[in-house]
Order: C-alpha cells, then structure tokens, then sequence
C-alpha cells in the first residue's frame, strides 16, 4: 500500500483543482457549466473523500507516513543547515481520522449548497463554489501538514477562504464587515502564531510534528537535558517552551473562537448557512484543536501550558453557553454553542484527555454540521427568516429535517446514547480524575464544563421547541417551502453519524465491563511511538485518582452529566414546549440584555479598535504632518526665506555691482598683502 | 556586452519614444520596453555567478575597462550582476513595461515624452543596479531623480510642483550627505579607483587611516551614520519619509509604480552593497544594531498606523510601503542568511506587489476619478475582475502565504529573530510583526469601505469595466507574487548565494 | 631706459581712473569708455613687461587684448543700443528690471 501514500497530496489538490475550474469559470462571467461550477467540487470532494477512507484503512492496517514533498524555501541559505521550510505529508491515525471527517463533512456541504444556493437562485455561484473548494482544499492542507510551518501556512488561507466566504454576500452591509472582524480577529491570533512558529524554528531547527527528529521530542529530550536547544531572552527551557506553546496557543484561541477572540464567530453567521456548517464544523474552527492535538507532545510536557489550554477552554464552555440561552436567530444560537463546544474540547487537551478531545471533535463534526444543515433547511422553508420566535409547529411539516435535528440537538446536550453523550462524559471524566489527582486547577475546568451541561441542553431544546413545536406563530412557517433530496440526503446521512458516532469509543463501557470496545483509543495509539496515547499520558503532568473506585468515579460521573442535562432538558419542555411559548427569558430583566449583548465583548473590542487605535493613528497622523513633515518643510522655508532677504543684494543696478566688484577686490588685494607679507 | 546592451538599447529606446508622435508613442513604448524584458531574462537564464560581487565572488556578464583618470583614481565603466542584482534587474525591466502598459489609460497628454522618460528612467535604475564603480553608479542614481522629477512635476496631481521639488530635493540633499560619508572612506584608502570591489576589500583589510584627528573606528562610524541618513531618505525609513505620501499623491499611477516598485529598492540595495556589506563592523556594534532594529520597528508600526488614519486610497498604500520597507531594515541589521536574505526577497516582493496595488488603485481611479475612501463604495459590483485582483494582492500585502510577501516577511522574522546583533532580538522581531495586524486592519477597513457594500459613487462618473490592457498588467504581477510565494528559491537560492560572504563575516548564525 | 616702475604707475593711474568713471557715471558710453580705459592700463602693463624681459609675448598679449577690446566694444554698443530702445535713454542705473 505504499503506493496509496504517494497519492496523498491529491487529496489536497483535487479541491484545490475544483477551485481552478471555479475561478476560471467565474472570470469568464459566463455560464459555462452546469450548477453554477457545484459538479466539479462535489466530483473533486467525493474523489479526496474516497482516498481520505482508503488512506484511513491503510492506517487501520498498521501503515504510516511522514515524508517531505516539497522544498518550499531557504535550502541554499547559509548557517541554516537543518532548518527545513518544507511541505510534506503527516499521515497519522490523527490526521488520518480527520481528513475523513473534513472530506465527508464538505462533500455533504456541496450537495447541500446545490439546495440551498443553486435552488435558491443565488447570483455568483462560480465565486462560491470557487470558496468552497479553496476552503477544504486548505483545510485538507493543514490536516495533512508534517510541519508547524506548513500548518501556519495553510491556517491562514483557511482565514482567508473564510474571509471570501463570509462576505459573500458582498453587496449587502452585513457580511463585508462580519468577514473583516473574523479575518482580523484570526489575524490577532494568528499573530502570537506566527511568533510562535518562528520560536519553534529558531529554537529546535525543526517544525516537524513526527519522527525522532520532530520539535516535541526534542522538547522532551531537552528538559532531561539529553539535546541542546537555543533558548532567548535568558529564559530556562521549561519556561521557554511554556511562553512558546501559549504564542501558538494564540493562534488556536483565535481560530477556535475561544475566549476572549470568540467575538468573530456570531458574526459569521452573515456567511451562506452552508458556509457556516463547513467552518464550525470540519475546518476552520476545527482546526484550532486540531493543531494542539497535532503538536501534543509539546504541550504535555509544559503544565502551565496546559492548565491554561483547560482554564480557557472550561470558562469558554460555560461562558459561551450562556450567551446561547438568550438568542432569538436560530443560528446565533449554534454559534454560541459552537463556541461552547470546542472550549470543551480545549478543556479535555489542557487536562490531558488527547482522546477524549479527538473524540469529541469527532462527534461535534457529525452533529454540528447536522444542525447547521438542519438550520439550512428550516431557513429554505421560512424564507431566509432566521427568528425562531417566528417560526414553531414545523415539526409535522419537515420530518426529515426534524428528526435528524433532534438526532443532532440530542447528540449536542449530550443525552444517552447520543454520539455527544459519550465524548462529553469522556471529556469531564478525564478532567474529572485528574483533577482528583492534584490538580485543583482542572476541578475548576471540571466545575465549568459540568455548569455548561444543562446550560447546553436548555439552549439546545429550547432551539428545538421553539422551532418545531408548538403552533406556527407565522404565515411562512404554516406552509413551509419544500425542500429537495439535496437537503434531505446529506441531513440523513449526518443524523445517522449523529446518533451512532458514539460507539466508536465506548470508554465507560470498557472500564465497566472490561470489553475493548474504546475502538478510538487503540485507533490513536498505533502509529508513530512519540504520537501515541500512552506517550503522551507518560509525559503529561497528570495522574489520576479517583472517587471510591474506577467504575464508581466512572458511573458517578456520567449520572451527574446526564442528569444535568436531563435537568436542562426539562426546563427547557416545561417553558416552550407549548403551543405558545413566551420569552421567559425576558424576566431574567438586565441580565438578559448582558447576555444578549454579549457581555458587552463586542462593545470593548469595538471600543478598542474605534476609540482608541483609530484616535491613535490619526494622532500619529497629525503628528507626522505637523511634526516630521513640518522640520521638513520648515528647512526649506528658512531657505526660503534667507533667499528672500539675501537676495536684495541683487539691486539691478550696474553701478552697485561695479562697486562691490572693485570693493571685493580691494579687500583681495589687501588680504593677499597681508598674508603674504607685502603690507605691513 | 549584454548589460551594455540592455542598458543602450533602454537609452535608445527612451530617445527613439522621444521623437515619436503622441498617437502611437504608448504602443510603441510598450514594445520596446519588451526588449529590455527579454534582455534580462535572457541573463536570468545564462546567470553563473557565485558569491557577492563586492567580496571576490564571481560576477556574470562582467565588464571592467578604464575610463578616465581624476585626482589619481581611474574611473571605470565596470558592471556586472550578482545574485542580489539580478532579481532587481529582472524586477525593475518587467515592471517598467506593466507600467507603460497601465499608462496607456490615464495619460493622454505630451505622451511621447511620458514614456520616453520612462524608458530613460528605466535605463538610468539598470545602471544603478549593476554599476560596480562607485562614480559610475552615483552618475546613474542621481540621474534617476531626473525624469522623476519630471513625470512627478509635470503629469501629477494639484500640488505636483510642491512633490516633485520635494521630492528631488530631499533625496538630493540626501545624496549629498551620503556622498560626502562615502568619499571620506575612499579618500583615506590605499586604492587607485572607485571600484566597489576594490574599496570593500581594502576596508575590510583594515586599510582604512586616519583622517583630520578621527581614527579608522570613528571614522567608520560618521562615514556609515552619513551613508545611512543618505540611504534612508530614499529607502524610506521614519523620520525621513514625508516626501514618499506626497509625491504618490501627486505622481500619476505609473509613475507610483515605479517609485513604489523600483525607486525605493534603491535606497535598500544601497544599503545592503554599502552599509552592510563593507562596514560590518560597524552595523554589529550592539549600540547602532540596536538604534537601526528599533528605528525598523518604528517605522513598521508608525507606518501603519498612519496608513490607518489615511482616506486616499494611494497614501494607504504609500505609507504602508514605508512599514513594507521597514522590515528590510530588519531583515539587513539582522546579519543572518534568512535575515537578509528575507530583506533582498522583500525588494523584489514588495516591487511586485505594491505596484499591483498602486496599479489596481490606478485602474479604479481611471473610471472613479476618486480615490477617498468615504467616496465610493461597492465596487465590486461595477468591476469584478478588477476588485478581484485588488483583494489578492491586498492579501499578498498583508502576508497571505504563498504569495511572495509572506515568503519575504517571514525569512527576515525567522531570520531576525535568532540573530545575534541585535540585543533582545526576539523582541524587536515580535514587536515588528505585530505590523502584520495593523496591516490588515487598514486595509480590510479601506476594502470593506470601497469595494464592498451598495454601489455607490459620489463623483457620478459613469463606471464601466476596466480595458483589457488596464487589468492584463494586475493579473501578470498577481501570477508573478503567487509564484514567487509558492517557489521563492526562484530568486531566493542565488540571494542566499550572494549573501553569505556578508553573513559569514559577521559569522551570524541561522 | 625709463625703469619699469614708471610704467606701472601710469597703468596704475589709468586703471584708477577707469574704475572711478565706473563707479561714478551713469551713462552706458561712459562706461564702455572707462572699461576701455582699464583694458589699455593692462595693456601698457603687458608691454611694459615685455620690453622689461626682452620678450615679445606680452606685446602679443596686447594685440590680443585690443583685438578683444574692439569685439567687446561691437557688442557693448549692440547692449547699449537695446538699451536704448528699452528705456529711452542709456542711463544704466534705469534699466532694473532683472533683479531679485
């Protein structure tokens, strides 16, 4: 199968060609293909989706592989020996899973669009699907990345595929300025990222992710102080690579929507729903966990690195979460949970659950993209209205959209035996027993995470309640527009992952039972020895203990989540699963409006950039004009003016110049004389 | 003989232009100027140099033969072309023809004379770039401002006298003092002409007397200060840079282009051939590597920040080019491969795509006659392609990778961040990358403002799309920065070649 | 043989005498006439020299000089005549209107 391997780049270049043909497509101006450019990228997305399964079963096989493809730059560059600016392939069991989930999620995305774009007559459909294969073609990139460069440069054309795509409806006011705020609050973070990656080079040589000769074993190796590394600023090595890895960290942060960079992700909403299935679910807020999963090894042996990645990810949980509950637009409403979701994520890597937090990207992937979908769907029957006050009793007019909406909104409160159940209660075990194992700084995530629970489920129900339940409170939602097997197909498809993604790792089952039915454990700890999970369980910080034995803590743990979320669940049915559900949340009074508003986070950053960066710069401005530019013009007005007044020597009268004509000599004649000795 | 070639047929070229008829003198300047193209492609293809010119390297299509004698040096015509000029050469041949070609709109009056000054100016930048001896080559720099001076003065905008007389005052007064730091050096060397090579040799063999009480050291220190205060007015580094935004105001688009693509990379060849290369010993002392890294990160973030406070699409771009230039300065005063390497990979990327910018901002100006950024908005529903182009290449300025300017910026911060000269140089080189926000910030406002949203336009021009020949010259640059983003060891392998004796002297790391 | 001095003194003399009529008169032909003057005081200078030394070069320095003075008067009266036709008159201190 070696030869499969050598494919692998094309799982990257067939998007990438599908976003040629749209490009050319588009400049030409002209309807040159049918759907509007869609055949090519779906064609081209099935065709990586296939490769992405056989290179999965490969590694099912034991098979795995790292090598460079591409010099990029700087092997001629003197004293740089060993600094490689390359682009190679990681296959991994890691990359390998994920390239499965992005492929299969924007293959489901493209058919969707051909619903909710194509049937929706949309104009520019050649820029769109032009977008969307630049979208997972970079994803695709940074998926299969070996190096933490490659990484850097393939995350940021996912920020600027999300830039093109957000704004794509560039001629209304919202989505310009919603593709700015995420592309320049991505930027912020992907800042610290790019110092980050030029600290990982300059410090280890190296950017790789794999191998004896890649950055997190040299770390390893460096504080047993087998290998010398450059550390700057007079730092130690332990503290060095904690101030590395939080630099990189900004870029996750920014990426991943956690806080306090979140900020970008509800305004994305402006973007096609399709879209922002795609972003939320397998690309580009993915990819912010994505790469902390990727580059693990160098963040397990910095716990301060990781007692931050869980502090932020558990606040952001909780956070995010509550913001969620107030929403009226259904897919404000996702957003924040979207939010919600990876800070848990972020939680189970800062507390050592590497597979807890893989799995739940897993699952969030399936159902997230569900929901969006779903939402997609409810949006083609209202209308493109998104106010869930103005819809309700939908649930009899779409069922297919409903049930595979509630397969994903039970799989996103985490409700048993839900795909989201198992990755959730995965995440707080984890967090759970090693905080119990000294870590008071994980129980803190832990308190979040398990805060957040009923908190996800009340917003998620009371989505679903207000959406499909009840009477219809509009004339749109009474007859709703049908909606075609493009829209219906993907839906199914994902509500079957959504509700049965969750065997694939069955952890609590297994310490129950003693069954090995954790499939997702064993799948990422094969591969490469320095990215496997028992590695990196040696070199984290962590160790665990447990509340009376193993099995309790395991069963204590789930019955309290599931119990929270139940919890959630029925405040939720108790206050809109009626026919005419009111906004109870209005009695939260100015509570309500601080979640509604954000906590006023948009307001501060707008603040930031309105008033007081922009007042900066114009007083730079002024500044300059008057001072820098003014010694400059001031030099030449005292020229100027010299000229001005020496100038009168010029009178225009002959005699005068005959006079200091022979004046001037005399005085010549008179110096010679006494310097020469003559006179005198 | 071919840069003699190249060099005469520019000048006969410009003549030629000169005396045409306005009617066809754009067409005819355009393929003329082609011939220069194919010249340095052509030496491109032939290029067998190794090491830098200036430090007994090999130079190609080398011609050395004695001119004049005065004072008791020989003044030669010497030229040839290593890997740091080449890149320049090629830049400077291609991007005179995109200019000539977006001329073709906007300028419709003394045409023959317009280009025919192009084309002299052109042939005057090849000089400056390949002329090894010190008097030939300040003939050929100082003869650039020439017909700069003239196409700033007399094709420009409202305040075009106050400009151009700007312009060329402050860069000649700049010249002078730069002149005055370089003779200083050569008069108290033991060497009988103003070959570069011959003068590098000698400093570095430390030949250097005494000169009126200052011994060689101090010396060294005021010739160096001279030649950087004079290079710095043209590159430009803040506080010598307010001549930059008013003659880009003023100067008509292709005029931008030139001063933006190939006028500024003057200033920093300068440097790195003079400054850096024969006075390292002086660029490494901790105090002046320190003053000219903190003067770099000024001028990144100052220049970005007063690009942010602008509302003239073309001052945007101007001052950004002075951050652009200030990661330059960096990359050169980090004295490592990437570092400086980086900073040659910026000229020859920034060329590109700040003539891409200026040229798209041209092209928008030609149908808007409006440039402010409160005055329009929603372009992108009048001209698609167009608008399409300027995002990329807004991108390719912001850093996008795989286009040339991240390939550059990054080098010079991979470069500059391990460096060995500049005290705490991780801390500059954060602080200079945090340019990288500014500049998006700015130029996302200034996109979401014009291109985006309803379309509006306040001058009530009728807005129709661009003419083939206004965009043709967008999409060549736009190809050109995503290769060189894609592949930079294009250019990037002969300026590592050419660059390593400088580095190695220092002995600087990675 | 009359001593060179004398001669110098002459020259002298008539060299005062030019740049006193240039320095006091007004009129544009008195002025052509004391720069004349100052011409000739060279002149005598030269030959007196030559005589001095024995060598005929600076008598044909003189020749030279008044070939130079007659081209110099040609086009000082061409001046003096535009001058003329400018201003009405040939009053030097009237025609100003070059300066500053």
């Amino acid at each position: 199968m070696a030869g499969l391997f050598d494919y692998t780049p094309a799982v990257v270049l067939l998007p990438f060609l599908s976003f040629l043909i749209a490009v050319g497509v588009a400049i030409s101006g002209r309807d040159l293909l049918p759907k509007g450019g869609a055949v090519p990228g779906i064609a081209a997305t099935a065709g990586s989706f296939l490769l992405s399964v056989a290179l999965a079963v490969a590694v099912a096989g034991g098979e795995v592989y790292n090598e460079t493809v591409y010099a990029w730059a700087g092997g001629a560059v003197p004293g740089t020996e060993g600094l490689e600016l390359t682009f190679g392939v990681l296959i991994d069991p890691l990359s390998a899973l994920m390239l499965v989930i992005v492929t299969l999620v924007a293959l489901l995305v493209h058919v969707f669009s051909l619903g909710y774009m194509n049937d929706e007559g949309e104009t520019g459909l050649p820029r769109y699907y032009a977008g969307l294969g630049l979208f997972t073609a970079s994803m695709l990139g940074f998926v299969v990345a070996d190096n933490l460069l490659m990484a850097f440069v393939f995350f940021e054309l996912v920020g600027l595929c999300s830039y093109l795509l957000i704004g794509f409806h560039f001629r209304e006011p919202g989505p310009p300025s919603a593709a700015k705020k995420a592309f320049l609050v991505t930027r912020f973070g992907d800042y610290f990222f790019l110092v980050g990656v030029v600290a990982v080079l300059a410090t280890f040589g190296t950017g790789q992710f794999a191998g004896p000769e890649s950055f997190p074993v040299f770390a390893e190796e460096a504080l047993h102080g087998e290998h010398a590394v450059n550390t700057f600023l007079g730092l130690g090595e332990e503290t060095w690579f904690t101030v590395v890895g939080l630099l990189v960290l900004g870029g996750v942060i920014g990426k991943s929507a956690q806080f306090p960079l979140q900020t970008w992700l509800p305004d994305a909403m402006e973007g096609p729903t399709p879209v922002s299935a795609l972003i939320h679910a397998a690309t580009m807020v993915a990819a912010g966990v994505y790469l902390v999963a990727r580059m693990y090894g160098f963040y397990a042996v910095s716990p301060t690195a990781l007692g931050v990645i869980a502090l932020v990810g558990g606040f952001t949980a909780l956070f995010a979460g509550t913001m969620g509950i107030v929403k009226r637009e259904l897919k404000q409403v996702l957003a924040y949970s979207t939010i919600s979701q990876y800070g848990y994520m972020m939680l189970a890597l800062g507390a050592g659950g590497y597979v807890a937090a893989t799995f739940h990207l897993l699952t969030h992937a399936f159902f997230k993209a569900l929901l969006f979908l779903g939402a997609g769907s409810v949006i083609i029957a209202m209308h493109h209205n998104e106010n869930m006050w103005d819809m309700g009793g939908l649930k009899g007019r779409m069922p297919v959209t409903y049930y595979s909406f509630l397969a994903g909104s039970l799989a996103l409160a985490g409700i048993f035996p839900f795909a989201g159940f198992w990755s959730k209660d995965e995440i707080l075990y984890e967090t759970l027993v090693h905080g119990l194992g000294g870590q008071p700084l994980l129980l803190v995530g832990y308190v979040f995470g398990l805060l957040a629970v009923p908190v996800t489920a009340f917003y998620t129900f009371r989505m679903v309640f207000l959406t499909f339940h009840g009477d219809a409170r509009t004339e749109q939602a009474s007859s709703p527009e049908p909606v075609g097997w493009n829209v219906k197909g993907p839906l199914a498809v994902l509500g079957v992952l959504a509700a049965g993604a969750g065997v694939v790792n069955l952890a609590p089952v297994r310490v129950l039972t003693g069954a090995h039915v954790d499939f997702l454990h064993g799948w990422l700890d094969a591969g490469f020895a320095e990215l496997t999970v028992h590695h990196y369980e040696e070199i984290d910080p962590y160790s665990s203990a447990y509340i009376g034995g193993e099995a309790t803590t395991v069963l204590v743990g789930a019955a309290v989540s599931l119990g929270l979320a139940l919890l959630g669940l029925a405040l939720a049915y108790k206050l809109y699963a009626v026919p005419t559900p009111t906004e109870h949340t209005a009695k939260l009074g100015s509570v309500r409006d601080l979640l509604y508003d954000n906590y006023y986070q948009d307001e501060y950053q707008v603040f930031l950039a309105r008033r007081v960066v922009l007042p900066l710069a114009r007083a730079a401005d002024t500044f300059d004009r008057s001072v820098v530019d003014g010694a400059v013009d001031a030099t030449s007005s005292v020229s100027l003016f010299s000229g001005s007044r020496i100038r009168r020597i010029q009178t225009g009268v002959v005699s005068n110049y005959a006079a200091l004509l022979t004046l001037g000599l005399t005085v010549l004649l008179v110096l010679f004389g006494v310097l020469g000795g003559w006179l005198l | 003989m071919i840069l003699e070639a190249l060099i005469g047929v520019t000048f006969l070229a410009a003549l030629i232009v000169m005396l045409s008829p306005d009617e066809y003198a754009g067409r005819l300047a355009f393929a003329l100027s082609l011939l220069p193209v194919v010249g340095s492609l052509y030496m491109w293809a032939g290029f067998d140099a190794g090491g830098n010119a200036l430090m007994a390297g090999s130079i190609a299509y080398r011609t050395q033969i004695d001119w004049l004698v005065a004072g008791g040096y020989r003044l030669q015509w010497f030229v040839g072309v290593d890997g740091i000029s080449l890149p320049l050469v090629v830049l400077s041949t291609v991007l005179t023809t995109l200019a000539i070609l977006s001329a073709w709109t906007p300028i419709d009056t003394r045409q023959s004379q317009f280009y025919g000054l192009m084309l002299f100016m052109e042939a005057n930048l090849l000089g400056v770039f390949t002329a090894l001896d010190f008097f030939l080559w300040f003939v050929f720099w100082e003869a650039v401002l020439v017909p700069m001076y003239f196409l700033i003065g007399v094709w420009g905008g409202p305040r075009r006298k106050y400009a151009a007389i700007k312009f060329f005052v402050y860069t000649n007064i700049a010249s002078l003092v730069m002149f005055i730091g370089f003779m200083s050096l050569v008069f108290n060397l033991p060497v009988d002409s103003f070959g570069l090579p011959a003068i590098t040799g000698s400093l570095q063999a430390g030949e250097l007397s005494r000169f009126v009480g200052l011994d060689p050291a101090a010396l060294k220190l005021a010739a160096f200060a001279a030649m950087f205060v004079g290079f710095a007015v043209k590159v430009p580094v803040v506080p010598f840079h307010t001549w930059l935004p008013d003659a880009h105001v003023e100067a008509p688009t292709p005029v931008s282009v030139m001063l933006a693509g190939v006028l500024l990379k003057m200033g920093t060849y300068a440097l790195l051939r003079y400054n850096f290369t024969m006075l390292p010993d002086v660029a490494t002392r901790p105090l002046v590597a320190t003053v000219i890294a903190a003067v770099a990160v000024v001028s990144v973030i100052y220049g970005a920040m007063l690009a942010l406070a602008q509302r003239d699409l073309k001052r945007i771009v101007a001052y950004s080019s002075v951050s652009s230039m200030g990661y330059v300065i960096l990359g050169l005063i980090a004295y490592t491969g990437l570092g400086i390497g980086g900073a040659t990979f910026q000229m020859v990327a920034h060329g590109l795509i700040s003539g891409l910018m200026f040229m798209a901002v041209g092209v928008i100006y030609n149908v808007t006659h409006t440039r402010m950024v409160g005055d329009m908005s929603g372009m992108a529903d009048r001209m698609p392609i167009t608008v399409g182009i300027l995002v990329a290449g807004a991108f390719g300025y912001m850093g996008l990778p795989l286009m040339a300017g991240f390939a550059a910026e990054y080098f010079i911060f991979q470069g500059a961040f391990a460096s060995t000269v500049i005290p705490s140089a991780p801390l500059f080189t954060a602080a200079s990358m945090f340019g990288i926000v500014i500049v998006a910030g700015y130029l996302l406002l200034a996109m979401q403002r014009t291109l985006f949203g309803e379309f509006r336009l306040e001058t009530d021009y009728e807005v129709r799309r661009a003419h083939f020949h206004d965009v043709a010259p967008l999409a060549v640059l736009l190809l050109c920065t995503i290769a060189l983003g894609v592949a930079p060891d294009i250019f990037f392998t002969m300026m590592a070649d050419a660059i390593e004796p400088v580095v190695a002297v220092v002995g600087g790391g990675a | 043989m009359v001593p060179a001095q004398y001669y110098l003194v002459l020259s002298a003399a008539i060299f005062c005498i030019g740049v006193f009529g240039l320095l006091t008169r007004r009129n544009a032909l008195l002025f052509l006439m004391s720069v004349e003057l100052m011409l000739n005081a060279a002149n005598v200078n030269l030959v007196a020299f030559s005589l001095y030394w024995g060598n005929v070069t600076g008598q044909t320095f003189s020749l030279f000089t008044m070939a130079l003075a007659a081209a110099e008067v040609a086009v000082g009266i061409g001046i003096i005549l535009v001058l003329y036709r400018n201003f009405k008159d040939v009053d030097v201190t009237e025609a100003t209107t070059m300066r500053w």
